[in-house]
């Protein structure tokens, strides 16, 4: 028991030390300038941002009723509005974590008309 | 083996960490940044294992897998649990990955393999050391814990449709609501596009 003891105390000798750090992810808007099978060329206000698609990546799609739905990388097309959540990564590409779009048809259909 | 060697053998292991862990403060601080060795990651989980009561282990959840306990645990873990451990139990969030140790990601097997009981204990307990709070005191009864444990179950099925939902319970900030709304618009024509890369998401 005392032999257990002593295991479980110096385990957790190992283990001191909780800091909370700072870690984020950054948003990438614009519309879809290019579509590749794994990464897109997103076009912002301030230039073209090259964003990685992984098998994690989550999309979700916009409709014109404004409603979020589950959607497929097969479903995001060039010229759609985007914004991505994405990690940066140690070699400074961005790796999307989640993709929300709206098809630029739904996007023309829901502006007010003139 | 006699006790005594146990004991000196036991000696040796312990000096020998220490000074590992006195060279790796020295090293790197007190950083969470730093991501912990495969030696600390095998002792902190033996000493869970070692921590939690037996008798704890083999509970079984008397809560019926019925779809509404399913979704209660679903909207509590969004609202609770998820600003450390992500809506789909990834642990890929701002406070996730920085703590020391980083939560383990709930969907593989060294969590899901966990009996209800041990997953129950450590919703109920917490634990020592790590960002793992006790909950039993701030949940309003124990069916809300072993509900979670029926969502911990299921997030490696978790569907698109969920996680949408879950997100809409995500506990926000005033800047966060903003940055949502803002990104919402734009998505549904307005213009002009707010700036590239501006924000910093917290999940």
């Amino acid at each position: 028991m005392r032999v257990r003891s002593l295991a479980l105390f110096f385990s957790f000798v190992l283990l001191a030390g909780v800091v909370l750090a700072h870690g984020d992810k950054k948003h990438v808007i614009g519309t879809i300038e290019k579509m590749g099978a794994d990464a897109v060329t997103v076009k912002t206000a301030e230039g073209s941002v090259d964003v990685k698609l992984v098998a994690g990546t989550t999309y979700i799609v916009v409709g014109a009723d404004k409603v979020a739905k589950p959607a497929k990388l097969a479903d995001l097309h060039v010229g759609d509005r985007v914004v991505i959540h994405a990690t940066p990564k140690p070699d400074n590409t961005l790796e999307a974590a989640e993709v929300r779009f709206s098809s630029a048809a739904a996007t023309a259909a829901s502006k007010p008309k003139p | 083996m006699k006790r005594g060697t146990i004991i000196l053998i036991l000696l040796i292991v312990v000096l020998v960490a220490i000074g590992f862990v006195a060279f790796s403060f020295l090293h790197s601080g007190v950083s969470a940044k730093a991501t912990p060795t495969s030696l600390e990651v095998m002792m902190a989980r033996k000493a869970r294992h070692m921590a939690l009561p037996s008798a704890a282990r083999a509970l079984t959840n008397p809560v019926v897998a019925s779809e509404e306990n399913l979704r209660d645990g679903r909207l509590h873990f969004a609202d609770h649990c998820a600003i450390c451990h992500g809506n789909d139990g990834s642990c890929d969030t701002m406070m996730g990955s920085g703590l020391y140790p980083k939560p383990p990601d709930l969907r593989l097997a060294e969590t899901q393999k966990l009996s209800d009981g041990e997953l129950f204990w450590i919703i109920e307990n917490g634990v020592r050391f790590t960002g793992m709070p006790a909950f039993s005191t701030r949940h309003s009864s124990q069916e809300d814990s072993w509900k979670l444990v029926l969502f911990i179950r299921h997030l490696p099925q978790l569907t698109a449709d969920e996680r949408i939902e879950m997100e809409r319970y995500n506990p926000k900030g005033p800047d966060d609501r903003e940055e949502e709304k803002q990104e919402d618009d734009f998505l549904n024509g307005a213009t002009p596009a707010p700036k590239p890369e501006s924000h910093h998401h917290h999940n």
